[in-house]
């Protein structure tokens, strides 16, 4: 399988044939082998897969921080690559590193990245006023972010990336590194995020995140996707496929698309080459 | 420009906001001209040398210590911290020119070598210097050290871009420095020695020392003012031009 067509509504986020290769010292590194993909306005999407799979070199292309080696990729309807100042006005991102500068407090750097997106000084405090509400972050609005704990980061970056109103929302494993808790938090602010209208685009080794929150979802290996759909849907197939008695978890559809073996670790997947 | 102008007010707030990244930029240059004076200035008394126009050695070696103090590049290891931490990223990631998140930091810089300069000179002016231009001559002074400033932290921060790294950008500043010493930094270009004589009439930071000596020691010689502000206005353009390219094509 290598791609994910099959939604409805207009497309969030399109991309054909995407590659991305580097030039690593031992030679050219093929990180993404033509991806096909789209996701439907209003939809928050999952993009799963092991380390070194393809995801974040993928999140990055379509946010226009990685060139693209060949393909095309556009977001909200606007080609990445032809118009990058266009595709940033319509996205928000959050990376795998809460991007985040610690010398300044949270309402500083919200302030800050309103005024990048082109609002007045006015607006930009106004809006980072309603964001640290929306993260309840109020109380810490102007501490430096340097004292934060990891969930408040989290939740911060998570703000910026919605200063302003973007349609589609990219997250890099937003939750990688967060204690059950924070965990729990970010999920409800994603979900609420997602009710106001925008799509969300997320990545994340967690497939219990992935079952929770995703509407559909595509699996990617060694650069390429490998399985696409709804959860049930992946669920349902390996079960017809592999004539199981028992409804198979998201678990065993990443391993079973991925060529991995189980051994569970503390409650998460841990993952052996087959 | 608003993109420009609310990044340099970050940077601003990074630098009052680390005040130990600051003290080195007055501590060291002040270190190096009583060094300096010390050991040289009974060599070339106030009387008997001409080219110290009636000042004393103080005066000649200033315009080293304020290109000293401005070529620390210090933004260019918060550049690294950016980039490492994820927030270089953040900004990529914004619709703003690549030029405002250049110019963002060069602004910052801008005021700090106004202000460190402005210090040096009035830390120097007791101790029986004087800038023999005068008060626009003292503003010029300032304000070519600080635009020396921009356009050393400008190259610092090409390192930094290209390596990703604070070992790998300290280091690189390291190649820089020679080429203030590369200069007619203890006696007029005249009087050195002629492979050395060479390399100083080759060296643009020649020009901009000779330009600050000139407005401590002289009237105004535009002769030797012009030559200053033309270094850093081609190396500064050079610079601009090579962070854009840089952060355009940055994987």
């Amino acid at each position: 399988m290598s791609s994910v067509t099959d939604g409805t509504g207009a497309a969030a986020v399109h991309a054909e044939a995407l590659v991305k290769h580097f030039d690593g010292r031992s030679g050219v590194v093929e990180a993404v082998r033509g991806v096909d993909l789209s996701v439907d306005a209003g939809e928050i999407f999952g993009f799963l897969g092991p380390n070194g799979a393809g995801k974040s070199t993928t999140v990055r292309m379509l946010t226009t921080l990685l060139s693209i080696t060949s393909g095309r990729a556009s977001v909200a309807g606007v080609d990445v690559a032809a118009e990058p100042d266009e595709a940033r006005r319509r996205i928000g991102v959050a990376l795998q590193e809460a991007g985040l500068d610690p010398r300044q407090t949270g309402r500083e750097l919200l302030i800050l990245q309103g005024r990048l997106f082109g609002l007045t000084p006015g607006e930009a405090a106004r809006r980072a006023g309603e964001l640290l509400a929306l993260v309840e972050l109020e109380d810490a609005a102007d501490r430096r972010i340097k004292g934060y704990s990891g969930g408040m980061k989290r939740r911060l970056d998570l703000a910026s990336a919605l200063v302003h109103e973007p349609e589609v929302l990219f997250l890099d494993e937003p939750t990688t590194g967060l204690d059950p808790s924070s965990r729990l938090t970010v999920w409800d602010e994603v979900r609420r995020i997602n009710a106001r209208g925008t799509t969300v685009f997320l990545t994340t080794q967690y497939l219990e995140e992935a079952d929770q929150l995703c509407d559909r979802l595509a699996i990617i290996d060694e650069g390429r996707i490998v399985r696409q759909g709804t959860p049930p849907q992946l669920k349902a197939e390996l079960r017809e496929r592999r004539g199981l008695d028992a409804e198979p978890t998201l678990d065993d559809v990443f391993l079973d698309a991925t060529g991995r073996t189980r051994g569970r670790v503390a409650g998460d997947v841990q993952e052996v080459v087959g | 420009m608003s993109a420009s102008w609310a990044l340099g007010q970050r940077a601003l707030r990074e630098a009052w906001r680390t005040p130990e990244a600051l003290v080195p930029t007055l501590f060291i240059p002040l270190f190096f001209l009583v060094v300096n004076v010390g050991q040289a200035a009974r060599i070339f008394p106030s009387a008997t040398t001409e080219f110290l126009e009636g000042q004393g050695y103080g005066a000649f070696q200033l315009p080293s210590s304020l290109l000293l103090a401005a070529s620390f590049g210090t933004a260019a290891l918060f550049l690294v911290e950016d980039i490492e931490g994820g927030y270089f990223d953040k900004l990529r990631a914004a619709p703003v020119p690549r030029t405002a998140i250049v110019a963002g930091r060069l602004i910052a810089e801008l005021a700090k070598g106004l202000l460190i300069a402005a210090v040096l000179v009035l830390v120097a002016l007791p101790f029986g210097i004087t800038v023999a231009s005068g008060p626009l001559g003292f503003v010029l002074l300032v304000v070519l050290t600080a635009l020396w400033s921009v356009v050393f932290t400008g190259f610092m921060q090409l390192i930094a871009l290209k390596t990703r790294s604070a070992a790998a950008t300290n280091s690189g500043g390291l190649i820089f420095f020679p080429l203030l010493f590369l200069t007619p930094n203890f006696v007029p270009r005249e009087l050195l020695t002629e492979p050395m004589e060479v390399a100083a009439t080759f060296n643009p930071v020649t020009y901009v020392m000779e330009a600050l000596r000139s407005l401590i020691l002289e009237d105004f010689d535009w002769g030797q003012i012009l030559p200053g502000f033309a270094v850093v206005a081609v190396l500064g353009a050079a610079m601009m031009a090579l962070n854009v390219r840089l952060i355009n094509h940055y994987d």
